[in-house]
């Protein structure tokens, strides 16, 4: 045997290609948002340093390594221009492991790899936040742990099942420990500081439309918002949640430009009032998606814009829930500012020729608005329109091309160019995005809006009556906004979206159901779900104080708890109570300073008390009962044993 | 930091006086500390529940937690990769000066956890063993280098373990006293005095002769396995060595004052060679030193006697 285990000892090569996988593993979440140039630096950092090491060579030289570390950080510091925030910092990161596994001579360097994996691990939490990327990750512990314990070993041969399971049992015990301190460690309600928002992608709607985009969204399975209703919930063709309501048009795209605070017109709501419970996910934008027309919602700093936008100060990076209130129609008395007007009939000067020319014909037929509008709508209805998931792209002049062109559109195409005809015949028009419809999840009974539900329509101003909200899409896809009853019941109505077989579909809401569930217990945990949890614990009056006492209080009890059972794992109870009384009397007797000696057994003890302790007479009868209990044919009473045993009290020797 | 070790071992010595074999150790014996990697990793912890509060993220918070919770469970099982695991060691052993000293250690673990990864060092020599399965023991040795005649005293020994993930450290001070008698360097080129000549009887013509049967004397053991009276102990008697007049007839008696005009390492020297060349050739052999005489005999007894009379020469014996 040789001195071994101390960390300057070369690491093996299965070593290194553990850690290497370990690596690889945890840059997996990350790779979306990574320069390619950077991955592709640490899997070849990786790869030239496992090649060297399946070779029997150890690191290259020092100033290779020096040159790709300049260079590297450098072309990262150029790109990025900041070390902060989370792309930055996670690219900062897996270069430095890249680097790190190019040096790797010794196991202190895997053991830095391996704490390394870890951050890289968390990182990867702060960006996603799906229940399946924690489980990864916690894998992805398990097995940089069993890693590390094999760093550890003296012995350079590698046992890796009893390591899986050794590693696996201090995750599991490390598993009650951490639930005590997420539960009860003190949160902040604000950040600490604000970092870039970057790498957690805004999704969903933004505050553009180009053709297309919407197509695009339609194809996403992600979950939007869920919706729970208290009461009555709105038929199919009412169920329009706005979103950002777009007002410039430059010929091709729309755009929701800053217009600075407008008091939003005085609204008379009409129709029956519908409560719900809004749970929204993570979006990086600032708005909410509402029913029609909100009345009423419980996040005070939330506020309506002159185009009935619910939006708040801060972009939605956590869950949040809002109790709102809708109407599905309204009127408004008042009539239209100049300022909106002038906004909403604005036009690209010399876009889209063709429309300007043929609204301006039609207009001429129809001067009333009302005929006008439903001139229209004839026309999407009764020509060649046809509704697409995947229209052909359009360039400049897009309504013109697709209007007279391609006539294929999803229903982005529709509304922008219904708004651009609107706009064209004088009457103030806007491009509203946002979701329709809904899948309701008969197993937790709320609804679920995906992005696949997102949709765009119209609406138009109708002197007198106000705002009026106009579906193009309807006049040539009806299906979309009303579905059948087959569609009803598989509770999936986007029109675009695949269609799956009823026990896919089931599993689908099931997990959506329990996704719903890991959102509002787990993500969604916060400062008021701490102080209700202590409120349940019956602790009056909870605060923050009382918070951490409770928590360090948990967390003693558990530790202490996790310790006393590793400690009876060394000596475990005896089964049998007949040896346990007999091993009691042996304490007792060795305290007296009378210990049995290893190799003796009842009998050879009491005959060596009775040469040196004729004192202790009492404990040779014990030993013999013992002894008799245990071999003899006719055993007495065990309990009357246990029971002199108990009270046996030897003397100390003089 | 080797101040403090330092420091901690001259305190944990007076604290704990002297300690009996086997040891077993108690949890109030484990001290525990993080190693550097346990630094870093505390470091890392702190920015991972930074980083998680400041994006405000429950599930991040939830991994960092389990982190945390995985480095205080790790720390209790570093504890308990020493607790209650009795000890045991050979408290006295022999050596030769330039040579080393080594201590047979016996690490036996009665519960049915296995221990990994444990070290033992003595005097900054160190030497680990890697597993003691449960209710097994493990034996480690740890060879220290003497450098003079004398009587090696190693007060303390010490334990320790970095399992299971290297963030931690615990360790033990054992206090007790593993002495190494270190016995002079084996050098000289006088020949043993014959020892008839100073008896004043003629020396056999063939003294150096193996041959010569002369009965048989009982066995002792560290005598040559060709001496063994096979047969006879195949015939169900005792066990004995075929004696020889060359080994039996005229012990040499190796005497300190023979060498006159020697200093007194090389007189210790020149004796310890005697010692070792009479008892390679099997010849019974007494010393003589000021203040000590051992009678002619041979075997390892008697040798390892006679060389811890030399490496105790002009030195106070251990208590």
């Amino acid at each position: 045997m040789k001195v071994s285990g101390g960390a300057a000892e070369p690491a093996s090569f299965e070593r290194l290609a553990w850690i290497c996988a370990c690596l690889g593993l945890a840059v997996i979440p990350h790779v979306a948002a990574l320069p390619v140039w950077v991955l592709a630096t640490v899997g070849a950092c990786a790869a030239l340093r496992l090649f060297r090491a399946a070779h029997g060579r150890s690191a290259p030289p020092q100033i290779i390594r020096t040159l790709v570390a300049v260079l590297a950080i450098g072309l990262l510091f150029m790109q990025f221009r900041t070390f902060n925030g989370l792309t930055a910092g996670t690219a900062l990161l897996s270069l430095m492991a890249g680097l790190k596994v190019l040096e790797t001579k010794t196991r202190r360097d895997i053991h830095i790899l391996a704490l390394i994996v870890y951050f890289l691990s968390l990182a990867a939490l702060l960006r996603g936040e799906s229940f399946w990327l924690l489980a990864y990750l916690v894998a992805l512990v398990w097995l940089t742990t069993a890693t590390l314990l094999h760093l550890t070993g003296a012995s350079r041969k590698v046992a890796w099942r009893p390591g899986w399971r050794y590693a696996g049992r201090i995750l599991a015990q490390a598993a009650p420990l951490a639930l005590v301190l997420w539960l009860l460690f003190p949160r902040f309600a604000e950040p600490l500081w604000q970092t870039p928002s970057d790498g957690r992608g805004a999704t969903g709607l933004s505050d553009s439309m180009s053709p297309g985009d919407i197509d695009e969204l339609a194809q996403s399975d992600e979950v939007a918002f869920r919706v729970r209703f208290a009461g009555a919930v709105p038929p199919a063709k009412e169920r329009y949640w706005r979103g950002p309501v777009l007002h410039d048009f430059d010929g091709h795209t729309w755009r929701r430009m800053d217009t600075g605070p407008a008091r939003p017109l005085a609204l008379l709501f009409e129709g029956p009032a519908y409560q719900y419970t809004l749970n929204v996910e993570p979006n990086q934008h600032n708005w909410i998606f509402v029913l029609d027309w909100p009345s009423s919602w419980n996040l005070s700093r939330a506020m309506l814009t002159s185009d009935y936008m619910l939006v708040q100060p801060n972009i939605i990076s956590q869950p949040i829930d809002i109790i709102v209130t809708s109407y599905p129609r309204m009127r408004t008395p008042e009539p239209l500012g100049p300022g909106m007007r002038a906004r909403d009939t604005q036009l690209a000067p010399g876009q889209n020729p063709r429309t300007l020319k043929f609204a301006q014909q039609l207009r001429g037929a129809h001067p009333d608005d009302m005929g006008y509008v439903h001139a229209v709508l004839e026309l999407f209805a009764q020509q060649e329109f046809f509704y697409t998931l995947t229209p052909p792209r359009l360039g400049e002049n897009s309504v013109d091309e697709f209007l007279f062109d391609t006539k294929r559109g999803f229903c982005g195409h529709y509304a922008s160019a219904f708004a651009m005809l609107m706009r064209a015949a004088g009457i103030p028009a806007r491009v509203v995005t946002g979701y329709q419809g809904g899948s309701y999840n008969r197993f937790a009974g709320f609804w679920t809006l995906r992005q696949s539900n997102a949709h765009a329509w119209d609406e138009i101003w109708i002197e007198g009556h106000g705002w009026l909200r106009v579906d193009p899409t309807t006049a040539v896809a009806p299906l979309r906004i009303e579905p059948g009853l087959s569609d009803l019941s598989s509770a999936e109505d986007g029109f675009g979206s695949r269609r799956y077989p009823p026990w896919l579909a089931d599993l689908r809401l099931r997990i959506d159901a329990l996704q719903q569930f890991w959102r509002d217990s787990i993500l969604k945990y916060n400062e008021g779900a701490q102080l209700k949890l202590l409120g349940y614990l019956k602790i009056p009056e909870p605060d923050g104080q009382k918070l951490a006492m409770v928590m360090a209080g948990a967390l003693t009890l558990v530790l202490g708890l996790l310790a006393w059972q590793m400690r009876r794992e060394l000596a475990p109870a005896v089964k049998d109570p007949l040896v346990r009384s007999f091993n009691r009397l042996c304490a007792k007797l060795a305290a007296a300073g009378m210990a049995r000696l290893e190799h003796e057994g009842a009998e050879a003890y009491a005959a060596r008390i009775g040469r040196d302790r004729p004192d202790l007479i009492a404990a040779i009868k014990l030993c013999r009962q013992y002894s008799e209990l245990r071999y003899g044919r006719n055993p007495e009473d065990a309990a009357g044993f246990a029971a002199a045993v108990r009270g046996f009290r030897p003397r100390r020797a003089l | 930091l080797s101040w403090a070790a330092q420091r901690l071992r001259a305190w944990s010595a007076r604290r704990h006086g002297r300690d009996t074999l086997p040891f077993a150790i108690h949890r109030r014996r484990i001290y525990i500390l993080p190693t550097r990697f346990g630094l870093i990793l505390a470091a890392l912890l702190v920015a991972m529940l930074i980083a998680s509060l400041n994006y405000n993220s429950n599930r991040a918070l939830a991994f960092a937690f389990l982190m945390v919770g995985l480095a205080l469970i790790a720390m209790h099982h570093c504890h308990r990769n020493l607790l209650a695991l009795s000890v045991d060691v050979n408290a006295e052993t022999d050596a030769f000066a330039g040579g080393e000293a080594c201590f047979d250690f016996a690490l036996r673990n009665e519960s049915p956890v296995e221990r990994s990864d444990i070290q033992v060092r003595c005097e900054a020599r160190a030497q680990s063993i890697s597993s003691v399965p449960g209710h097994a023991h493990g034996r480690v040795r740890v060879c220290i280098p003497v450098a003079r005649r004398g009587v090696s005293r190693f007060k303390q020994f010490e334990l320790r373990t970095d399992h299971p993930f290297g963030w931690f450290r615990a360790w033990t001070y054992v206090q007790a006293s593993l002495i190494a008698y270190v016995a002079p360097v084996p050098r000289g080129e006088r020949a043993i005095p014959a020892a008839a000549a100073a008896r004043g009887l003629a020396p056999r013509a063939d003294a150096s002769g193996d041959e010569d049967f002369a009965g048989l004397r009982a066995y002792q053991p560290g005598v040559s396995l060709k001496h063994m009276a096979w047969k006879v102990l195949a015939r169900g008697g005792e066990p004995a060595v075929r004696n020889y007049s060359g080994l039996a007839g005229n012990p040499e008696w190796l005497d300190w004052s023979s060498l006159e005009g020697l200093e007194t390492e090389a007189r210790l020297s020149q004796l310890c060679r005697w010692v070792l060349d009479c008892e390679a050739q099997l010849r019974p052999y007494g010393l003589r030193i000021p203040g000590t005489e051992f009678a002619p005999a041979c075997g390892r007894e008697h040798s390892r006697a006679c060389l811890r009379a030399l490496a105790c020469y002009g030195i106070e014996a251990p208590r």
